[in-house]
């Protein structure tokens, strides 16, 4: 058996900030993006929990992972009722298209 | 020194009456023009006093008022004047009521606005001659850009907008580097002062005892906001723009009073600041004055624009100041503000001039003109005279000024070289050539465009109102200078005293 | 936790308080008076005052509130009041006041008057969420209140639903947003790794024996700087602004120019100092600790932030959007403040923002006033209004000019005394890029005053009359900008006194 350190923890998290970031660069469909943003806030909130876990440092860290993931689900109702908008006014969520605004 | 108010109020005249202006009916630009002219000649006459109550025996500031303004940066309100500052704020006010009296045909509309920012700038010019602080001198050098950008603007010309901005930006670069070096000597006199100041008397101090190196980015810092104005080659290229553009009135005190706040500054700032880099530096910026002399008139002598020739011409004359202000002799610098002054008053009138046929015929080609002599004699002899002062002719002011500085840049132990007397006399005969050319085709001959005919009627008494007066002063400075002369001489003498010390130990 | 110490800490969190109970009643009144909605804005106000009543009250007063419980630690709470906090907070709350009486006359806001019950109550979401980043120093405690600002905000920025530009505004902020504040959080997760807390002051002594990897350290402090760079639109996280600012409504946009930018600023210069200060010298200058180099960092940033959106502003048509670029060169000149280090740079910051919550606020309020009548926020459709509605235009040239920083207004002061912390600190290069960008902004700002008062209109536009109310504010923002222009000893007094960052 591998002994499950800290590093293993980190690992995980760190493939999933750079899975969020992918997403987040690549994806044209808003969803998509919002997707992304997700998976970094995981990835810290595993972080939180490992370093908390395995630095001794008592609950803090733990409790810090409830607080954003309840953020989280603020955060995701809120953009989904903005996507839902923009769904209605422009009838697609790509961002590439919802261009209106001159550069 | 007992304080003394009299500036502050001599300040506040213009800003009052502009002030009140604002709340005149727009409708009335009759009582605004009149009461215009009144507020200005209210400020000529305050400045009369401050002329008579003038001790030219003394070399201090006078009239000092002084009130602590803000007290974290250790700022006051101080004015006070000299004998260069009180000559050129007696040009200010001798000059704004006659622009305003010019303008009451050429300006038809927005009366209110034209006279409200005319007071204002009058009252920032006033006060950039008089400050004794760096920071009240900033304000007031600052606050000029505005109106001064809204007359060319708005009353311009075609090119009006080009111009108002290119002037704006031109000199709002400069003076921001300025600011930052006021800032850095404050910050550095912080040191040996004790405390941030801006106090120009204890800069004096202070000035001379910066380093070297930083002298010299300090001096080029003042010299850069100074020669945009001035305008120093190769900085000029706003000038025609701006005097082409610009109405009359804004053309006459562009020439007259505004040019002269740069070689003011130099005088007032760049000299006596910093001295060693002044006089190390001096060759050089003389070098740059005379090529502005024989370029200016070059160009001069081939437009077919009178105003335009009448611009270069400018860029000429004050390369005969700025050569005169770093000549450091006491014969070149005193010849340099007699010079400001002719200026002033010379292209002032050339400037008043042209802008009275072109009221009447819409053109200021000088092939448009010919033969006008028969047509309007009295404004051709005025315009002779005025001519032959900007010239230098012998008699008149110009030559005065002229000669002065020619004779000093060739005692001058600082340039050390008469080849600079030669080429700036080369430039008074450029003068000759241009100013008389134009004269010749513009005056005599037969007319040949006849619409000319009907529309051009000779000067009228508004017109003569204002052009006597300046001539009274050019054929006054050309036969008596001592009148003038004697009230910059120990203002001069002490700015020199200060380079002075510093100009013998790197000259021998 | 002792009673007597929650006692303590609420009583630090009063205007905290103030609002949240202020926001309950604002919910209560909108779901009570249905028809009549107009009484809604004068809770707010009220509710508003209220709130600056008691940050005023606090400006003598410092502490820290909720304290760790840790015996070693005592001392440090998760929230601090001190004078430094309490001025941003002032600055927040009359911005707030303005924003209302914005609201109250903005034609968009009146279009949408059914639901103006849940605007204000986002606008007090926003104005609890910065409160709590001014005087936060806990790093969870700063990533809640940027997301309790920014969730409102984001619902804001579309609020109207009027165009299309409204949706797409609230997308691309929240786009933006999100991602921003998920990097951030990231690097808080780092930071806690590395050092095993959030509080700032116990990463400060935390850090001061070098035993970092200093590699993943700067990295997380880049992810941290990129959430808080996003709040105060610095370059390169600025991309939202432009749309953002164009796209909403003028009463948001204006609200988000000054108010959630100098709750961001608030929170940057306490993050850097708290956190990273080792000590102050004789003369003022702060000393960082070094794990991470934060002057250069800002240095750049900074230049970098100010010259993009001094050339971007260049080119824009639209009025508003020409606003929101000259609002991120307004951050670049605030930043060279903090890149200073020094307590004369903190005094120049405060300074400015005193003044940029004047000019910047009151350039916002004649566009919309403007806009309300003409529909429009191009420049071109300015031609010829100095002279059909001289006010308006002449108080927009002047919170223009203002704004250039050409005395004797108030943006003078501002820049000037930025100018003597630069000089100060032997940072005259600096000095000089600020003022080259400075003659590069006169140029945009000319432009509007050259459209009002040189070019001729196509078509007569008629004249724009302003109503008794508006007038008077107007003229509550521009008189200032004047008198703070000439005499500025009571605002400079005032931002001396507020720079005690408790720490240390």
């Amino acid at each position: 058996m591998i002994h499950v350190g800290l590093t293993h923890f980190l690992v995980v998290s760190a493939i999933l900030f750079s899975l969020g970031i992918y997403a987040i660069v690549t994806r044209k469909n808003a969803i998509m993006v919002l997707m992304g943003v997700e998976l970094i806030l995981n990835s810290a909130n595993i972080n939180f929990v490992a370093f908390s876990k395995f630095g001794n440092l008592g609950l803090g860290g733990q409790l810090i992972a409830l607080f954003i993931i309840i953020l989280a689900a603020a955060e995701a109702a809120v953009a989904l009722a903005i996507v839902l908008n923009i769904y209605k006014t422009f009838t697609n969520v790509n961002i590439d298209e919802i261009d209106n605004l001159k550069e | 020194m007992e304080q003394n108010h009299l500036l502050t109020y001599l300040l506040l005249t213009p800003i009052a009456g502009s002030l009140l202006i604002l709340f005149l009916k727009e409708e009335n630009p009759k009582l605004i023009r009149w009461l215009g002219f009144l507020i200005s000649i209210a400020a000529f006459i305050i400045s009369l006093f401050v002329y008579f109550g003038f001790d030219a025996s003394a070399a201090d500031f006078q009239f000092q008022d002084k009130i602590l303004w803000i007290k974290s940066l250790n700022v006051s309100y101080f004015v006070g004047v000299d004998g260069i500052s009180l000559l050129l704020i007696l040009l200010t006010t001798f000059l704004t009521p006659l622009t305003l009296l010019s303008s009451w045909k050429a300006i038809e509309k927005k009366v209110k606005m034209f006279t409200f920012m005319m007071l204002f700038l009058e009252t920032g010019m006033i006060g950039v001659f008089m400050s004794l602080d760096m920071f009240l001198f900033y304000i007031f050098w600052e606050a000029m850009l505005i109106p001064m950008y809204f007359i060319i603007g708005i009353w311009g010309g075609e090119q009006r907008i080009y111009a108002s901005v290119k002037f704006f930006i031109y000199t709002m670069f400069g003076s921001l580097l300025m600011l930052v070096a006021i800032i850095w000597l404050a910050v550095y006199a912080s040191g040996p002062l004790g405390s941030f100041t801006t106090n120009l008397l204890d800069l004096y101090k202070v000035g001379p005892s910066v380093p070297r190196e930083i002298q010299s980015w300090m001096f080029f810092a003042f010299l850069l906001s100074f020669a945009i104005k001035v305008p120093i080659f190769p900085l000029h290229t706003w000038l025609p723009d701006a005097h082409v553009q610009a109405p009359t009135a804004g053309s006459v005190i562009l020439a007259g009073v505004l040019l002269k706040m740069g070689t003011y500054g130099i005088l007032r700032f760049c000299l006596p600041l910093f001295p060693q880099s002044a006089v190390y530096y001096a060759p050089f910026i003389s070098m740059l004055a005379i090529v502005g002399i024989i370029y200016g008139a070059l160009v001069a002598m081939v437009q077919p624009d009178m105003k335009k020739l009448v611009a270069y011409s400018s860029v000429a004359h004050l390369g005969f100041v700025v050569l005169g202000i770093f000549a450091m002799t006491e014969e070149a610098v005193q010849g340099a503000v007699i010079q400001m002054i002719n200026h002033g008053l010379s292209t002032g009138a050339l400037f008043l001039l042209v802008g009275v046929i072109y009221e009447r015929t819409h053109s200021r080609e000088i092939a448009y003109y010919g033969g006008i002599a028969k047509l309007i004699p009295v404004y051709c002899a005025v315009l002779m005279i005025t001519s032959l002062s900007s010239i230098g002719l012998p008699g008149l002011n110009g030559f005065i000024g002229e000669f002065l500085i020619l004779l000093g840049s060739f005692k001058s132990s600082v340039l050390n070289s008469w080849w600079f007397t030669v080429f700036a006399a080369s430039g008074v005969i450029f003068a000759a050539v241009y100013l008389l050319w134009m004269y010749q085709r513009v005056v005599f001959g037969t007319v040949k465009n006849p619409e000319l005919q009907n529309k051009l009627t000779d000067m009228t008494a508004r017109e003569l109102i204002v052009i006597v007066p300046i001539l009274i002063f050019i054929v006054w400075i050309g036969i008596y200078p001592s009148t003038f002369l004697d009230m910059t001489r120990l203002s001069t003498e002490k700015i020199l005293r200060s380079v002075g010390s510093f100009t013998l130990s790197l000259v021998k | 936790m002792e009673l007597s110490n929650l006692s303590h800490s609420l009583n630090l969190l009063l205007p905290e308080l103030t609002l949240s109970i202020a926001l309950l009643v604002l919910v209560l009144f909108d779901l009570i008076f249905h028809h009549d909605k107009k009484i809604i804005s004068y809770v707010a106000l009220i509710g508003l005052l209220a709130t600056g009543f008691f940050v005023i009250n606090q400006f003598s007063l410092s502490g820290f509130a909720f304290s760790t419980g840790n015996e070693s630690y005592r001392n440090f709470g998760m929230i601090t009041i001190d004078s430094f906090g309490s001025f941003f907070k002032l600055i927040v709350i009359v911005a707030s006041v303005i924003i209302v009486f914005f609201s109250l006359s903005s034609d968009e806001i009146k279009k949408t008057s059914e639901r103006i019950g849940e605007y204000y109550a986002l606008i007090f979401g926003m104005i609890l969420g910065m409160l709590f980043m001014i005087s936060a120093t806990d790093l969870i405690l700063i990533y809640l209140s940027v997301e309790l600002l920014s969730l409102s905000s984001y619902v804001l920025a579309g609020f109207t639903k009027l165009r299309e530009r409204n949706s797409e505004a609230s997308l691309k902020y929240m786009i933006y947003g999100s991602v921003s504040s998920g990097l951030m959080l990231f690097g808080i997760s780092l930071v806690y790794g590395m050092t095993g807390t959030t509080n700032l002051y116990m990463i400060n002594s935390l850090i001061q024996i070098p035993h970092l990897n200093l590699f993943t350290f700067s990295f997380a402090m880049i992810l941290i700087f990129a959430g808080i760079g996003y709040k105060i639109s610095s370059a390169p996280f600025h991309f939202w602004t432009p749309d953002v600012y164009e796209g909403a409504p003028i009463t948001i946009t204006a609200f988000l120019s000054v108010a959630s930018k100098a709750a961001g600023f608030a929170l940057l210069i306490r993050f850097v100092k708290i956190t990273f200060v080792s000590y102050i010298d004789t003369s003022g200058f702060w000393q960082l600790i070094h794990v991470f180099d934060w002057k250069t960092l800002i240095v750049v940033i900074s230049i970098f932030t100010m010259t993009l959106g001094n050339f971007s502003a260049l080119w824009q048509d639209n009025l508003k959007r020409m606003l929101a670029y000259s609002s991120i060169a307004h951050a670049g000149y605030i930043m060279l403040g903090l890149a200073v280090l020094s307590n004369q740079g903190l005094t120049a910051m405060l300074i400015y923002f005193a003044v940029y919550l004047l000019m910047n606020l009151g350039a916002f309020l004649v566009v919309m006033l403007i806009a309300n009548k003409i529909n429009s926020e191009e420049i071109d459709d300015y031609d010829g209004l100095g002279y059909s509605s001289p006010f308006l235009a002449a108080s927009l040239a002047i919170f223009l000019i203002s704004l250039t920083g050409l005395p004797p207004t108030a943006g003078f002061i501002g820049k000037l005394y930025l100018f003597v912390a630069l000089v100060d600190a032997n940072m005259i290069g600096l000095a000089v890029v600020a003022l080259l960008n400075t003659v590069v902004s006169l140029y945009y700002y000319v432009r509007v005053l050259k459209h009002m008062y040189l070019t001729k209109p196509e078509t007569a536009i008629p004249e724009i009359k302003t109503s008794k109310p508006n007038t008077i504010l107007v003229l509550v923002l521009l008189i200032p900008i004047f008198i703070f222009g000439i005499y500025f000893t009571p605002l400079v007094d005032l931002a001396k006194g507020c720079i005690t960052i408790l720490g240390l």
